[in-house]
């Protein structure tokens, strides 16, 4: 376009120049321009490319030619195809949605006037060094609610509707005639009307037996139509004492629910332990049952969710990078957005404009180069993220949560020492990068073509 | 211009609901996402207040209902610490010239991408914003050897044409998409006027891509003031920076919570003075395009 | 009002970036003091942080002071490997460097990038160190490295206050470690907190089970590979483990997940989340900063069960000052740190256990130190970590080789055969290269 204007309009009083020399001429400013950065891009990332695409070509020690096959190693490797996998994830979720919450935040911002404020709080998060972060939200999703800000939430939340059991993390003395069966306990053998059934417990914490308790004391024999026993906890100081017996200052547990089961599984008569652990069960008709504590009385308080387990643990740490990426999508467009001609949106308005459609048909198109670099950048981090992937997973969660750049650390550096195959896998990055750019070719020379 | 007079904006169904963001709504919106955007970064100031063996204990809400385990502690520890506080100076030595440089060399690079035309443009356009996708980790060993063999491994100028060559990538294609926006007639009548385009890029084209030069600034800065692979390769114990310098101080085997959030919030002060800075450009500029 | 941005902020910014670029000119310098290392400036690298660099430092200072010399120290982190081999890449490698790996050392030796010890610095090691140590400084034959820091990787330590309410003795054998586990599960609180971390912990437990189980000659031959890991002596080892893993009754939920710090805060926190804990001594420092309770009072430790009438064996561990360029500063400070008094500068100052068998075990600062330090000096069998004797693909990566795999066994504790073939898997490929 310009090279059209300068052929035809007469140079005013300066040296006419031909279009061909001018065009030269033109090349050379640009190479100028362009030279430091060139030099730059050269030496320091170009050259690393070229040289990690001749060492994925090498074995380990950077002797041994191995064509391809480091990539053949690494497509039949599983661990690749997970991380591929974690990363095709990551692009579909993590740039859009960063985009549009900083578009959105960076729009709506104007109409506030503590936008300062509300600016700096999200741009907060960028500012927080990457293993920091990585750091708040390990320790936020921990399973622990009792260090866990997430779990301690959903605990809370729980405990308020359901306030827990009375004698957690109880179970039955081994060899003692009593079972665990689907989380309850229960007796092994049926009992009939006019039997009895105890139920020795341990693993209950001392500070759990509230102070009603009082030592426990065998039952009174069953009348008719009932069955007696002594739940209680069959634990004695030093292991002493006979395990299944009572005697030796054994204490008895209150407020034990304890059922009757009949041979269809239905709960025929309940009744609750006294404060030495007795309990009586009456109104049973003739027929054998088995005697059994719900397991209400001992479910271990709730603990939350495994937010950093296996299945989870992806989803957390995409959250972590939107809490701080999302603030870079809304500097940028904010940045774009002043950039603006504010008098083409006000015509729009005056013209009888809504606000969604101003937004719609002037602002957003508008803010499309903007929105392209956010987009873009976005995506090519997301394929290259490796900080918060590597510091937020535990463990034993590392192998699900893993994407390529991980991958590639622990093969190269991380002990692993195989820079050939940790090449192959950084040059399978920027091979995963060649889609997105090709797609925006068009659009370049779209542009160049305005 | 329509003539003047009281129009009704259209009723469409987009319409309507962004008329329903009045200005209350947002505000109550506005200010529930800013709530819980705080909520980790007040956890982490907390924690940065706290002791290590509380730390290990109960969570940081706990200071609520038990006020008196806040500390400064960790702060003291770090603030008296002669090479902490050393090496914030080696940081800005370190971040300054990069941003500069990386705005400098990035803008001249965008505006050849944008408005001079030559054979194969596109192209290597498209490949510079390849090279955005290539890990630093790749160039560790490869770049090692090079700054070795021309004696600048170790020294501050090695770290920052690490840093600038890592910048130029986003630093061009920003800047190149902003600077394409720039009206093609201002340019067209300087050339005619006989402006070089040394000239025009002075005069017209970097006064006009103030706020996209701010936003870069501020995020060069940002990212080379919290890297710390790279400090930590290449640079030795007189040069270090605030990175490197926190990572001394942890524990080998703790968790180090205390320290690293301690770190994390004064090592965050300087970015966020520079955040303050530069984007007063964005409004400023608002306000200019008005009154251009 | 235009914005002048382009213009005017460079000068200033050109003009601190020169500045900059001058003061780093002028840092450096030595201090002047007597001595015979007068102006020389030394750098040494090791992945001490915090109150162990401080430590570190007050020994290098006695050198500074004794001879004259300017050393610096910088800590390389956890990624002492990657740091270390991408400086000696860039050719400013640090003068003394003191890494945590034999492997290590065998790596950095083979290459050519280690100095041998001089004939001062050999004798001076010989006077102080027994065979077991001086030959894990040796590569090929040559000796190159001098163990200054040392750990004992055996003792289990334990909360005295849950020991006491349940009423639970020290076990001196596996069966009673089981039954002492049981008993402290009985009275309510989990008898052992285990922390998967990123899997080193669990090596550690594999490798005082395998020693006590197979006995040092198959120890020797397993290090080396010499013997696969589907060896019957590892499926007997890997057994033994999982009869504990696998009894969710004694152990706290949770391990798989849990980091290293957090299982040692689990046990000695307020209130206590498990009776046991076990890894080396350096759970000591763990206490100490991140929990209230007092080591030799509220914590102790016991050492690791012997298991089938095994005979006293330790597991150890230890840092290895290497040289890695020659001159005469650096080899003055390797023959120092050789002598019981540099040792003896840190040992004094805690949290530290010194393999230099001339050091006065009365200078610890306490019993358990004292304790730990002749166990580890007067084990009968004394081995050395064995994951950080394998090629660290294998014994030494987050996120692979016997680390991740052992994650895997913890999770699911009755696949003892399939974890031995990927352990054999595993280490096949690490060796092979």
């Amino acid at each position: 376009m310009t090279d059209q204007v300068t052929t035809t309009v007469p140079a005013t009083g300066r040296s006419a120049r031909s279009p061909r020399s001018r065009g030269g001429r033109k090349t050379v400013t640009a190479f100028l321009f362009l030279l430091p950065a060139l030099i730059l891009l050269g030496a320091l990332i170009g050259y690393p490319v070229l040289y990690t695409a001749w060492r994925s070509l090498y074995d380990a020690t950077g002797d041994g030619f191995l064509g391809l096959g480091n990539y053949v190693k690494m497509f039949t490797d599983p661990a690749t195809f997970q991380s591929i996998r974690n990363n095709v994830v990551w692009v579909i979720v993590a740039p859009v949605t960063c985009t549009i919450l900083g578009l959105i935040f960076a729009v709506l911002m104007n109409r506030i006037k503590w936008a300062t404020a509300f600016k700096l709080i999200i741009f907060m998060p960028m500012a927080i060094s990457m293993v920091a972060a990585g750091v708040i939200f390990r320790t936020a999703f921990q399973e622990n609610p009792n260090l866990g800000a997430a779990n301690a939430v959903i605990v809370g939340v729980h405990d308020l509707f359901d306030g827990g059991s009375e004698y957690p993390g109880a179970r039955p003395r081994e060899n003692a005639g009593i079972e665990l069966k689907d989380d309850a306990i229960v007796g092994s053998g049926a009992v009939k009307p006019g039997g009895s059934q105890d139920f020795p417990l341990v693993g209950v914490k001392a500070d759990s037996i509230p102070s009603t308790a009082e030592t426990a004391k065998a039952a009174a024999d069953a009348g008719g139509g009932e069955v007696t026993g002594t739940v209680w906890l069959d634990f004695v100081r030093g292991g002493g004492g006979e395990p299944g017996q009572l005697g030796d200052g054994k204490k008895g547990l209150p407020d034990v629910t304890v059922n009757a089961i009949d041979s269809s599984g239905a709960v025929v008569s309940t009744a609750k332990t006294a404060a030495d652990g007795t309990y009586v069960l009456s109104d049973l008709k003739s027929g054998s049952y088995t005697i059994g504590l719900p397991s209400s009385n001992f479910t271990e308080s709730f603990t939350g969710i495994s937010w950093l387990g296996p299945g989870l643990v992806t989803g957390v740490i995409i959250l972590a990078y939107i809490w701080i990426w999302a603030g870079f999508a809304m500097v940028m467009i904010s940045s774009g957005l002043s950039a603006l001609d504010p008098s083409l949106q006000e015509a729009a308005r005056l013209d009888g404009a809504n606000e969604w459609q101003v937004f719609r048909r002037i602002t957003a198109p508008l803010l499309a180069p903007v929105l392209v670099v956010v987009f873009i950048t976005l995506i090519i981090n997301v394929l290259k993220i490796f900080d918060l992937v590597y510091v937020i997973p535990p463990g034993s969660s590392l192998p699900s949560a893993s994407v390529i750049a991980v991958q590639m650390w622990t093969v190269s550096f991380g002990g692993g020492n195989d820079q050939g195959l940790g090449s192959a896998l950084a040059i399978l990055l920027l091979i995963l990068v060649l889609p997105f750019m090709i797609i925006n070719v068009r659009r370049f020379r779209r542009e160049r073509d305005r | 211009m329509s003539a003047p007079g009281i129009v009704k904006p259209k009723r469409t169904l987009g319409g309507r609901i962004v008329g329903f963001f009045g200005r209350g709504v947002v505000n109550v919106v506005l200010a529930v996402v800013a709530l819980f955007w705080l909520v980790p970064s007040i956890g982490l100031f907390i924690s940065s207040l706290r002791d290590s063996k509380d730390i290990g204990q109960s969570g940081w809400w706990t200071v609520f209902t038990r006020p008196a385990q806040l500390t400064l502690e960790n702060y003291a520890g770090l603030l008296g610490n002669a090479q902490f506080l050393g090496s914030f100076w080696n940081t800005i030595a370190i971040t300054v010239p990069t941003t500069a440089l990386v705005v400098i060399i990035g803008s001249l690079a965008g505006y050849a991408f944008a408005w001079i035309t030559f054979p194969g443009r596109d192209w290597l356009l498209i490949v510079v914003i390849v090279l955005l996708a290539v890990p630093l980790q790749v160039s560790l060993i490869p770049i090692a050897k090079l700054f070795g063999s021309i004696g600048i491994f170790g020294s501050l100028v090695g770290v920052i044409i690490f840093h600038t060559a890592f910048g130029l990538p986003f630093a061009i294609f920003l800047l190149r998409n902003f600077f394409i926006q720039i009206p093609g007639e201002l340019l067209e009548a300087a050339r005619l006027d006989g402006a070089s385009e040394f000239r025009i890029f002075t005069r017209i084209v970097l006064p006009l891509g103030g706020p996209a030069i701010a936003s870069l600034a501020i995020f060069q800065f940002l990212w080379t003031w919290n890297d710390m692979l790279v400090a930590l390769i290449f640079t030795n114990a007189g040069s270090q920076p605030v990175t490197v310098a926190i990572q001394s101080q942890l524990r080998q085997f703790g968790a180090n919570v205390d320290v690293l959030s301690a770190g994390a919030f004064l090592s965050m002060i300087v970015p966020l003075i520079v955040f303050f800075a530069f984007q007063r450009y964005f409004v400023t500029a608002l306000l200019q395009g008005s009154t251009k | 009002m235009k914005s002048r941005f382009g213009r005017r902020a460079t000068a200033p910014l050109a003009l601190l970036a020169v500045s900059a670029l001058a003061l780093t000119a002028c840092s450096g310098g030595g201090d002047s003091g007597s001595g015979k290392l007068n102006g020389v400036t030394l750098n040494v690298a090791a992945d001490w942080s915090g109150a162990e660099q401080k430590n570190f430092e007050q020994v290098l200072d006695k050198f500074s002071k004794d001879t004259g010399a300017k050393v610096n120290y910088t800590s390389y982190g956890s990624d002492v490997a990657t740091t270390l081999g991408t400086k000696i890449q860039g050719g400013d490698p640090p003068d003394v460097a003191v890494i945590p790996q034999p492997g290590l050392l065998q790596d950095l030796a083979a290459k050519g990038n280690l100095i041998p010890l001089s004939d001062a610095v050999s004798e001076t090691v010989h006077k102080n160190y027994s065979q077991d140590w001086i030959d894990l400084g040796s590569a090929d034959g040559k000796e190159y490295g001098v163990w200054f820091k040392g750990a004992n990787k055996s003792t289990v330590w334990y909360n005295t206050k849950v020991y006491d309410d349940a009423g639970a003795t020290v076990p001196k054998t596996w069966d009673d470690f089981l039954k002492q586990l049981a008993l402290i599960s009985d009275s309510g609180t989990p008898g052992l907190s285990v922390g998967a971390d990123v899997g080193w912990p669990l090596t550690d437990w594999f490798e005082n089970v395998y020693l006590r189980t197979a006995g040092p000659d198959k120890y020797d031959q397993l290090s080396k590979h010499e013997i696969p890991w589907t060896d019957p002596s590892v499926i007997e080892a890997l057994t033994v483990l999982s009869g504990l893993w696998s009894d969710s009754s004694l152990l706290q939920p949770g391990g798989a997940q849990r980091t290293f710090g957090d299982s040692v805060t689990a046990v000695f926190g307020d209130p206590p989340e498990a009776g046991t804990v076990y890894e080396g001594d350096f759970v000591a420092g763990n206490i100490t900063s991140d929990t209230k309770a007092k080591v030799g009072e509220d914590a102790k430790f016991y050492d690791f069960p012997s298991i089938n009438g095994s005979k006293n064996a330790v597991v150890g561990g230890g840092n290895v000052a290497v040289q890695l360029k020659d001159n005469k500063g650096a080899a003055a400070l390797m023959e120092y740190l050789a002598t019981p008094e540099a040792a003896s500068i840190w040992v004094k100052l805690g949290g530290f256990t010194s393999p230099n068998k001339n050091v006065d075990t009365a200078d610890y600062p306490d019993d358990t130190s004292r304790q730990i330090a002749e166990a580890l000096v007067g084990a009968e069998s004394f081995r050395f970590d064995m994951s950080d004797l394998a090629p660290s693909a294998f014994g030494g990566t987050k996120g692979s080789g016997e680390w991740q795999i052992l994650i895997d066994f913890y999770s699911n504790p009755s696949d003892v055969q399939g974890t031995a073939q990927k352990l054999e898997d595993a280490a096949a490929a690490a060796w092979a290269k």
